[in-house]
């Protein structure tokens, strides 16, 4: 009885210990990974509702240009809400007014908070790309380059995402500005109508990021875009890494509302 | 001097906490304790007006010097108390304050954190993440310690623990700046007391000499059927000063023979029937009272 009584006590206080109780986080970053890992039935839907979606799109036979779309959407959403909705929730509670005041400067606050949303959206981003490869097996080089724009574009999404909840406190409205500037943003990249063969339509998509991811994905799935190669979207993924690193570093003072 | 868009706020306020000193700031509700709290801080701007600690003007050179618990104690709440300390302690060895694993399990011995310092914060108590936020305030022996509402959600012992604390950092020479309407814990620890009252500086003295203001008087705080009647009161002789409360009111009067049966009498001859009276010697909310003729806490 006594020992079963006892047995019980150590499952409790095995279920009450925070993730990885011996190590203690010297980075905003590791603190804020910690926090995403623990939440272990969060990350695992994180991890299983892309496969749900990404599964029977790439493996049924849909078209590559539409499959490619929905497959864009999905990692643009998966890199902004997340982000959005976490820091918006930190500044509710009275998180980010603790890191406001700390001696550590706003960019490297807004750095920290982009990179562990990023590590854990950069899982999410590569079982997609898995899924696609174990379905279609492209070439080496078409895979890694469209790996690293996944990867690119999770990170632009991320820094749209700390660039949202900027602008509000509410996690609920991150969506509705969401709709707002990511449709217009997605529609000139070409992913609902192509892009336009030449004129002021073909220079802006060819200025954002997710018509490279879209024509990536079609070349992945085996379909046949009108322009696009390994070598562009490698490029393409490159100018996105640095425009989201810059993004983030700029948004500090905005994110922690920082006097001065 | 700042303001919000509703017009609350703080200002015009001058106020100085000199080393090895801690001044209390007092107020009812609204009267811009946090504000100003806020401001020194450095999470907040002064609209009007300037700031200056230790003679700087820029929150950036000045952040690595300050310890500061604001009323919201948020942390990572899925991670632990040892790490969330962890954390804070690294950003204050990241400024020059290194903070070693020893002074981490002090920390959390006297925050009484120990036994718990491997679970989730987000499974303590609010008492427990309030010691939690104040051991991360102390951490690294800031010069300049910003305390707003330190004594909410503490037990009787870890409020003793914390005047403990600060008296020991105030005679290494930190500064505190605290909010607080707290009155046994801020006459514990204060040395000044700064009174604020609609965003307003209302009297800023030592603590003694607000003090010395009520001695010789005596307060009664009384529930009684009806309206209190605050003329009849009022013209009790002795009687300085007569404020409603959010359950009664509160009197302020010269200590005397008779001061008791006097008051009683004034409700008979209302007819108001008393339901509880209770009679203390006046304290710094008794004070207030008298400055601003409404109570601390009502």
């Amino acid at each position: 009885m006594a020992d079963r009584v006892e047995a019980a006590r150590r499952r409790r206080a095995s279920r009450a210990h925070a993730l990885l109780p011996g190590r203690v986080p010297r980075w905003l970053w590791q603190l804020e990974l910690l926090s995403q890992l623990a939440r272990r039935r969060a990350l695992a839907i994180r991890l299983a509702f892309p496969l749900a979606l990404v599964v029977p799109l790439v493996t049924t036979g849909a078209p590559p240009f539409f499959a490619g779309m929905l497959l864009v959407v999905l990692v643009t959403l998966i890199g902004t809400v997340g982000t959005g909705v976490g820091v918006t929730r930190a500044r509710a509670s009275g998180w980010l007014d603790r890191l406001a005041v700390l001696p550590l400067p706003a960019w490297r606050v807004s750095g920290e908070l982009f990179l562990a949303a990023f590590l854990v959206d950069a899982v999410q981003g590569s079982v997609i790309v898995a899924v696609v490869a174990v379905a279609h097996q492209p070439g080496p080089a078409l895979l890694g380059s469209t790996w690293a724009l996944v990867l690119a574009v999770l990170a632009l999404a991320n820094a749209l995402g700390l660039a949202l909840a900027a602008l509000t406190d509410h996690p609920g409205e991150i969506m509705l500005y969401l709709a707002v500037l990511l449709a217009p943003l997605l529609f000139l990249s070409g992913l609902f109508t192509g892009v336009p063969a030449q004129g002021v339509g073909h220079v802006v998509a060819g200025l954002l990021p997710f018509s490279y991811l879209h024509q990536a994905f079609e070349l992945t799935l085996g379909g046949n875009p009108a322009t696009g190669d390994p070598g562009s979207f490698a490029v393409a993924a490159a100018i996105t890494a640095a425009v989201a690193v810059a993004a983030t570093a700029g948004l500090g003072p905005a994110i922690l509302r920082r006097s001065r | 001097m700042r303001r919000y868009g509703n017009g609350r706020g703080v200002g015009p306020v001058a106020l100085t906490v000199g080393a090895g000193e801690v001044v209390a700031v007092c107020g009812p509700n609204g009267s811009g304790k946090s504000t100003l709290l806020r401001c020194l801080a450095t999470r907040t701007r002064p609209g009007e007006g300037s700031l200056r600690w230790w003679g700087e003007s820029r929150p950036q050179r000045v952040r690595h010097r300050l310890g500061i618990a604001f009323e919201l104690s948020a942390h990572v709440d899925e991670a632990s108390a040892r790490q969330n300390l962890g954390f804070f302690a690294a950003t204050r060895a990241a400024a020059g304050h290194p903070v070693t694993a020893a002074a981490l399990d002090t920390a959390l011995a006297r925050s009484e954190l120990t036994a718990v310092a491997d679970e989730p914060v987000g499974s303590y108590s609010f008492g427990m993440r309030r010691r939690l936020l104040l051991a991360e305030a102390l951490l690294g022996e800031p010069d300049l310690l910003l305390l707003d509402e330190p004594t909410v959600g503490l037990d009787v012992g870890a409020a003793e623990r914390l005047v403990e604390q600060l008296r020991r950092r105030v005679g290494r020479g930190a500064a505190v700046c605290l909010a607080s309407n707290d009155t046994t814990f801020v006459e514990r620890v204060a040395d000044r007391v700064c009174f604020l009252l609609q965003g307003q500086v209302l009297r800023t003295a030592p603590l003694r000499d607000l003090l010395a203001e009520v001695q010789g008087h005596r307060e009664l705080r009384l529930r009684c059927r009806g309206l209190p009647p605050l003329p009849a009161l009022r013209a009790v002789p002795g009687v300085d000063q007569a404020a409603l409360t959010t359950d009664g009111v509160v009197l302020t009067a010269l200590r005397r023979d008779g001061l008791v049966a006097d008051v009683l009498r004034a409700l008979r001859d209302v007819d108001r029937e008393l339901l509880d009276l209770q009679i203390r010697d006046p304290d710094l909310a008794d004070v207030f009272l008298r400055l601003a003729g409404r109570p601390l806490d009502g």
